[in-house]
Formats: C-alpha cells, sequence, structure tokens
C-alpha cells in the first residue's frame, strides 16, 4: 500500500468532517433563524429585557404611583422595595429578571421581538426610553397588606372579582429587588424562599377552604341536599384511620350543609368526600380549573391534586377536608372565592392595565376576559350566602365590615414542617364593586384568628376607592 | 505575495483592540488598562512571529498563523467582556503559546527525527493519560486535572498531541501487517491480535476517561481521533466498524451503569424536562443562540451572562448571541480554511509519517471544534471541551500552538535526497 492511497483515506476523513460540519451549519442556521421566535417567547427565556442603552420604562400603580423607575440606562430603583417585590420582580444582568421587569420586559424597553431581531440596525432605530406600564394593583393596599402581614411568613393576593384586575399581590418575606443581584447566592440558600412569589407561586393544602369547591361538588354530584342532615359526633372512623376535628369540637345531630361551612365541620366534609368518590372529585376540580394552567401576566405553579382515582377511602375523605396531596396556590384559592360572587364565572386575573409610551400615548389597554364558567348562578348564590353566614355566625367573625356584605371561609392547614397555616378566603361586595381575596399566613395556626382580620382591614380600606 | 499575509495579522489585532476598545469605552470614566500592555505585547510578537514565518526557513505555509491569531483575537474580546479577570492570564498564555510555536519551529528537524520512536511516544501517551486517571483532581467537575504547585494542567490537552504522534508512527510502521496479515472473521478483515493490540488499548483508554474522570468531551475526541486515524493509515472498514460497536456497546454500558451519562444523555432528548435545573446551562445557551438571531444582539449588547461557564466551553453561545449567525458563519469558516490548509500540508509531505501527523493534528483540532459547538449547540450531547484557540484555558492554548508548530514544521518542502 503506497502513500497515495493514504492521502486517498485522508481525503475521505476530510469530506466526512467537512460533511458533519456543514450539517452543524445548516443546524445553526436553523437555530437561529428558524427556531429563534419561539425560543425568545419561551416562558423561561428571562434575557428580553435590559438593553443597555435604553432607559427602561416606569411600572406604575393604578392611580400612578412609581413601583419601579429608572433615571438612566442601566439604573433601576423600586421605591415600594419588597412591599411590590411579588408584584415588579427583579433584573439583573448576571441573574435573568422576574416578575413584571419580566413579563413585560419588552414593553419595558420599547423594544419588540422583530426590533431585537435586527440586531445592530435595531439598536439604531430604537427609542431612547421604553414604554410606561400601568398596572390594576393598588400601591395603598399593597402595602396595607404587606404591613397587616406583620413578622409573619404569607400572602395575600386581592382582584376584582368582576374584571380579574389584581388589585394587591403581597408575599412575605420578600426583598428589595435592588439588592437581589447583589446578595443572589445568599438568596438562593436561604430556606425561607424571598424570592418566591408565594401568590402564584407557594404551594399550600388548601385545608377547610376547599369545603366550598366540595359543597358546591356535592350538590352538583347529587350526593346530598340542603335538607339532609348530618350527624357530627367528632370523629369519622375510616377503618383503622380517623379524621377528628380541630380543637376536638363535636357538632351534634342536627348538622345540615349549610352548618357544615359555616362551623366547618370536617365529619360531613369527609363523608361527602367520600360519597363522590375519585370520580366526582376529580369532575369537581377539574370544572373549576385546577388542571389548567392560567396564561396570563404572571409565572404560576401547576396546582398539586393526588391522583383521584387511586385513592382510597381515608384519602378521598382527606381531599374533602383539603388536607393530604392536594396543594394550591393562594390565587386559585381567590379565584374560587371570586367565583361564588361572580355567578359563577371566573375572571383571567391580570396586572397590566394599559401601555403607555413616553409621550403619554396608550398603546395597550387590558380588556377583562373570562376564564371558565365554574360553576351555575344559582349553586354560586347558594354558596354565597353559606359564605355570609361564616363571616356572620362562623369561624370568619372576625372579617365583618358593618354596612358591608362581606362572605368568607376560613381554613387551617396542617403541614409537616410546622405549626398549621391559616386561610381566609372570600368576597366583598363594595359600593363600587366586588372584590374577592386570598389570605394565608404560615405557621400561624386557625385562619379565623390572623388571616380574617387582614381581610377585614383591605375590606375597609377599599370601602370608598 | 507572502507578506500580503501581514495584513491579516494586522486585520486580527485590529479586531482585538477595537474589541478591548469598545471594552473600555463601556468602563468609563473607571477604565481598566491592564491588558493594554499585554495585548500590545502580543501584537508586536505575533508580528515578529509572521516575519518570522515568511522568512520560511522552517515552514512553508505562512496563512496558518493568522487564522489562529483571529480565533485567539476574538476569544480575548469575548473573554474581556465575558470574564475580564481572566482577560490578562489569556493575552498571556497567548504569548506563551506564541513562544512555544517558535520553539517547536527552531527545533523542527529534532522534533521530526523523534516521531519515529513509536514505543516510546505509545508509553508517553500511556503515562500522560494514565498520569490524570489516577493523579486527577477536580475542577469543574471534570476529574482531569493534575495540580502541579501554582499551576493546573490538562494532561489530555498534551495527550492528544502524543495520541497524533503514536499512532502516526505506529501506523505508518505497521500499515502492511495491519493491511496483509489478515484474518476473516465473519465478514471483518482482521490482523492478529498483537497488531490491533495498542489500538484497543487507546480505545479502553478513552472509554476509561468517560467513566472515571466524567470528561466525556475528551474521550469522545480521543475515540473519534483514534478512529480517524486508523482509517487514514490503513483504509481498512473493519477498523471503524468495530470502533462503532466498541462506542455503542462502551456508551449504552456507560447509560445503564453511570449516572452522570444518563443525565447527559437525557438532558440532550430533552432539556425543557429539567430546563431550570441541570439543563440550565444548555437551555440558557439556545436562548443566546436565539437572542442573537442573524445579526447578533452587538458586542457587549448581549447578555451571555446567564449562560454558567460562558468563558470556557459556553463561548461560542456568547458568540452567537452578540455577533449572530454571522459571526458564527465567520467562526465557522475560519475552522474550515484552518483544516483545509491543514490537510493541504498532510498531503504535500512526502514521508507518510508526517501525511499522517499532519492530517492528524488538522483533524483533531478540526473535531475538538466540531464537538464542542455540536454539544452547546445541542445538536449532539454536550460534552465539555474547549473551542480550540478561543476558550479560556492556557493548556489548550498551549497544546493547540505546538500543534500549529508542528503543523507548520512539516509544512517545510523537503528536498527527498536530504530528507
Amino acid at each position: 500500500m503506497g502513500h497515495k492511497d493514504i492521502k486517498k483515506y485522508i481525503l475521505q476523513c476530510s469530506v466526512f468532517m467537512m460533511g458533519c460540519f456543514l450539517c452543524l451549519f445548516g443546524y445553526i442556521v436553523y437555530l437561529q433563524v428558524v427556531a429563534a421566535p419561539s425560543l425568545l417567547a419561551n416562558p423561561l427565556n428571562t434575557r428580553g429585557n435590559a438593553a443597555l442603552s435604553i432607559v427602561r420604562g416606569d411600572i406604575l400603580d393604578i392611580n400612578g404611583k412609581e413601583l419601579a423607575t429608572s433615571s438612566q440606562p442601566g439604573q433601576r430603583s423600586y421605591p415600594y422595595g419588597a412591599i411590590a417585590a411579588p408584584v415588579t420582580g427583579y433584573l439583573g444582568e448576571e441573574i435573568g429578571s422576574a416578575g413584571l421587569e419580566d413579563i413585560a420586559g419588552s414593553d419595558l424597553t420599547g423594544q419588540s421581538r422583530q426590533l431585537q431581531m435586527l440586531g445592530p440596525i435595531g439598536q439604531a432605530i430604537q427609542a431612547g426610553r421604553g414604554n410606561n406600564v400601568k398596572l390594576t394593583v393598588d400601591a395603598d393596599i399593597q402595602e396595607l397588606a404587606y404591613e397587616a402581614l406583620g413578622s409573619n411568613k404569607g400572602a395575600v393576593v386581592v382582584l376584582d372579582a368582576d374584571t380579574g384586575a389584581i388589585i394587591a399581590m403581597v408575599s412575605k418575606p420578600a426583598i428589595d429587588p435592588a439588592e437581589v443581584e447583589s446578595s443572589w447566592k445568599d438568596l438562593q440558600e436561604r430556606k425561607d424562599s424571598p424570592l418566591l412569589n408565594r401568590v402564584t407561586q407557594g404551594l399550600y393544602p388548601p385545608g377547610s377552604t376547599i369545603k366550598l369547591l366540595i359543597a358546591d361538588a356535592a350538590l352538583d354530584e347529587k350526593v346530598t341536599d340542603l335538607n339532609e342532615v348530618f350527624k357530627c359526633t367528632g370523629k369519622l372512623q375510616i377503618g383503622n384511620e380517623y379524621i377528628g376535628e380541630s380543637h376536638g369540637a363535636v357538632h351534634g345531630d342536627h348538622v345540615t350543609l349549610e352548618d357544615a361551612v359555616t362551623q366547618s365541620c370536617n365529619v360531613t366534609f369527609g363523608t361527602l368526600a367520600m360519597r363522590m368518590h375519585g370520580k366526582g372529585l376529580e369532575n369537581a376540580f377539574e370544572r373549576f380549573g385546577f388542571f389548567e394552567p392560567i396564561e396570563s401576566e404572571f409565572h404560576e405553579s401547576k396546582c398539586h391534586l393526588p391522583q383521584f382515582l387511586k385513592l382510597g377511602d381515608g384519602d378521598t375523605a382527606q381531599v374533602g377536608i383539603g388536607q393530604g396531596e392536594t396543594l394550591v396556590t393562594p390565587l386559585r384559592m381567590a379565584m374560587l372565592a371570586s367565583a361564588y360572587v361572580n355567578k359563577g364565572k371566573v375572571m383571567v386575573p391580570y396586572l397590566v392595565e394599559e401601555v403607555i409610551s413616553p409621550t403619554g400615548l396608550v398603546l395597550r389597554k387590558a380588556s377583562p376576559q373570562k376564564w371558565r364558567e365554574v360553576t351555575s348562578p344559582q349553586r354560586a348564590g347558594i354558596i354565597s350566602s353559606f359564605m355570609e353566614n361564616v363571616v356572620e355566625n362562623g369561624t370568619g367573625g372576625a372579617a365583618a365590615v358593618p354596612g358591608i356584605r362581606v362572605t368568607g371561609k376560613t381554613g387551617t392547614a396542617e403541614n409537616a414542617a410546622g405549626a398549621d397555616h391559616g386561610w381566609f378566603i372570600g368576597t366583598a361586595e363594595l359600593p363600587k364593586r366586588k372584590i374577592a381575596f386570598c389570605v394565608i399566613v404560615e405557621n400561624s395556626g386557625g385562619g379565623g384568628a390572623v388571616a380574617a382580620p387582614i381581610a377585614r382591614q383591605i375590606i375597609i380600606a377599599l370601602k370608598n376607592r | 505575495m507572502r507578506s500580503k499575509s501581514l495584513l491579516l495579522i494586522a486585520v486580527d489585532f485590529l479586531i482585538m483592540f477595537a474589541g478591548l476598545g469598545i471594552i473600555m469605552l463601556g468602563q468609563y470614566p473607571k477604565v481598566d488598562y491592564s491588558p493594554i500592555p499585554w495585548a500590545l505585547g502580543a501584537a508586536v510578537l505575533g508580528i515578529a512571529v509572521q516575519l518570522f514565518l515568511i522568512k520560511g526557513r522552517f515552514n512553508d505555509d505562512i496563512w496558518i498563523f493568522p487564522m489562529v491569531l483571529f480565533f485567539s483575537s476574538v476569544g480575548i474580546i469575548m473573554l474581556a467582556r465575558l470574564k475580564p479577570i481572566l482577560c490578562v492570564p489569556q493575552l498571556r498564555w497567548l504569548i506563551i503559546g506564541m513562544l512555544v510555536m517558535v520553539l517547536v519551529l527552531y527545533f523542527s528537524r529534532q522534533l521530526k527525527n523523534m516521531m519515529q520512536y513509536q514505543y516510546i511516544l505509545g508509553i508517553c501517551t500511556l503515562v500522560v493519560l494514565c498520569l490524570s486517571l489516577l493523579f486527577g483532581v477536580e475542577i469543574g467537575g471534570s476529574k482531569n486535572w493534575l495540580v502541579l504547585g501554582p499551576f493546573s494542567v490538562q494532561p489530555s490537552e498534551f495527550g492528544k498531541i502524543l495520541l497524533v504522534l503514536f499512532l502516526a508512527a505506529f501506523l505508518s510502521d505497521h500499515k502492511d501487517m495491519l493491511k496483509e496479515a489478515r484474518k476473516k472473521f465473519l465478514f471483518l478483515d482482521l490482523p492478529p491480535l498483537r497488531f490491533i493490540a495498542p489500538l484497543l488499548v487507546i480505545w479502553g483508554i478513552a472509554i476509561l476517561m468517560f467513566v472515571v474522570q466524567r470528561d466525556l468531551g475528551s474521550a469522545l475526541l480521543f475515540f473519534c481521533m483514534a478512529v480517524f486515524m486508523t482509517y487514514m493509515g490503513t483504509g481498512s472498514k473493519s477498523y471503524v466498524f468495530i470502533a462503532m460497536c466498541f462506542i455503542c456497546l462502551g456508551a449504552v454500558v456507560s447509560y445503564t451503569f453511570f449516572s452522570h451519562v444518563q443525565v447527559r444523555f437525557n438532558i440532550w432528548l430533552d432539556p425543557w424536562q429539567d430546563a431550570v435545573g441541570q439543563a440550565y446551562q444548555v437551555v440558557q445557551s439556545l436562548f443566546a443562540f436565539a437572542a442573537g438571531g442573524v445579526w447578533g444582539t452587538g458586542f457587549t449588547h448581549g447578555h451571555p451572562g446567564l449562560i454558567p461557564e460562558v468563558h470556557t466551553d459556553f463561548i461560542f453561545s456568547a458568540i452567537g448571541e452578540e455577533f449572530g449567525l454571522l459571526g458564527c458563519t465567520v467562526i465557522m469558516m475560519v475552522y474550515v480554511l484552518l483544516f483545509y490548509r491543514g490537510i493541504m500540508v498532510a498531503l504535500n509531505c512526502k514521508k507518510e509519517l508526517h501525511t499522517l501527523v499532519a492530517a492528524g493534528f488538522s483533524i483533531a483540532l478540526f473535531t475538538q471544534a466540531f464537538i464542542i459547538i455540536a454539544g452547546v449547540t445541542k445538536f449532539l450531547p454536550l460534552t465539555g471541551i474547549t473551542l480550540p484557540f478561543i476558550s479560556y484555558g492556557g493548556s489548550s492554548m498551549v497544546s493547540g500552538f505546538i500543534m500549529i508548530g508542528l503543523l507548520l514544521a512539516l509544512s517545510k518542502k523537503e528536498r527527498v535526497n536530504g530528507a
């Protein structure tokens, strides 16, 4: 074999490698031209942001108060700091962005994706200042709710039930967005997750607040009616296990469905859940949209639901009282409450009211959208009256405000990590609008004592707004 | 004609100084001037080296060096932008690399003679590779570093050179045996075991690197190099077939038994499943390419900082983001040109040994570029190796320049009687 053959083989290898390289080049062309738009639109992509030579637009609350503002390129300050952090999110060259800084990023920089795709040419024709984004959030209510949580961890969300506009979205602990980048490493390691927006991403067992859904489902599945009388001995025996009442309460021999909601009777709801079986519960959670992600202006954690069809009796009963594997976000519970004051309709929650150009022109205005019809107007009325009773005569008395129809449901969620979480979800019919809210205070014990008073403060503050 | 190549060197350094200038303007008023003296030093040395090459006492190819400097310049401005503290060390390594290259050229005659000692080379290859297997220290997830006092060395970078030299010597010496003393086994033509044994050892070591050191990139590169060299030396498709079986078997076994291999592979199949966890780097890299688009975001206008370790393995993603498809195309085209020049050197060699060495180096550099570019774009599973001459890394820089030095040395046309 001669030298010539070797050269022939070398050429063969070279041609092969060139072929591989050509394929790779073709793939890069595909990646940067064809696949680029969908990759840029990917919700995990945090870099549609922070064009360095642009003064970012302001984030304003509903009354025009500044939540985030910039005076020069690269500079960003957050007048409300940690209070509005779950709403504004943060922004950093090395850490990407979150919250509205992320989601409204292309509005705030005034750069559309198309403009970004043009690269240097796009930079030449871009405006010097991005657009302002006006939110549905009311900074005063946001601040009030933040202060009301005190030193507790927890979350508060207030919605306009008719439109889905988010009036307040508070999560505690939170960090001033201006300090996030400098303390990024420490924040990652902190056990209390200060960067988590607990309203949309915190997953908690719903506790007794889920009874509103169970009551609706039980009526829908016709496993009970408004006249049936349940007996509560304080204990529901299921095989070797049992479900007890909190604080060892016994609700007696004459418990109607309304009483069961008012007193938060675990025995009744455990029984109802077992009557519906996994299938009936699954239908109910499906109907209320717990399986369906919300496409809106925030990142949401998926609710964690058990595999209903595989549940034993004991676990089925646990679903009925909101314990066990079920984990939901506070936002979802506020939306659940909003259905009952809104004739069974749930609106898509949203944050951005208007996008305004630097010259004051309104570029885009929010248009409230119906998310889904979760229950009938009649049943919404029935459950709503139960909830009203909870506030007037039951566990939620601390939320009552004279002259305003307030409805609600307390919850106490046991959790493996420590003391119980206190919930309060409900609605209030204010003179100008109907609101729905959800308050959760971590490790605070019962929801009636700690969470309901926070809701009351919010209702009073919103009364004349 | 030859002196016009200086123009290319000028373009290279123009890129470097323009890039550094942009970064310093960006830093104004607190400008860090520290890279300037080093960059000037590198420029002067680069021009001097090219003049030395043009004189042509030791080489005949004057186009390879400007291409290498092009990569280095791009690498340095990207580093200055991504990891400013590493800019000066990288410039230092560039200078050291160029000096080493000149030394290699100066001693090219002796080195060429040494290329014939195949067994010594074989033993050296084994020792260098085993060194890191036995004494490897883990840095950045791969256990392929040797720590010698203040220096950390990646022996596998130098193992590459020895491997090419050894295989070239072995194959050119035994090609008749490997080719003719064959036995039929099924449809495969096999030589006696003792001739194929060294190849099996090399493949085995590649697999070991794969498993023990978690250095998938080097393992893959070594394996490809061994297969290419064997094919180029013998033209036997049987070897290629055996090698393919070998690597498939190795891949299946390591996938079954080692979780880190599974992780890499699963990330490649579907990075979106764990996009914020283990696949974060690859997903961010894809976003970087998407953000770049055709034109790129413009130098210093992208956000490549979001990709962890962007300055070593993922530097091509940063180029893809800030220079776009245009930049990627230029870089890839220059790699192709470098490869082309390398193969031309190989084809012009008079001795088979030299042909194989030159072709081996060319294909090694080209394959390395291919593997890492394919990795960061998710064309192939990600394997961490450096992008030759662009990524940060002293070992990689110096070993690259040694290869280029030897390649240039082999480009010197020999008079047959004087060889």
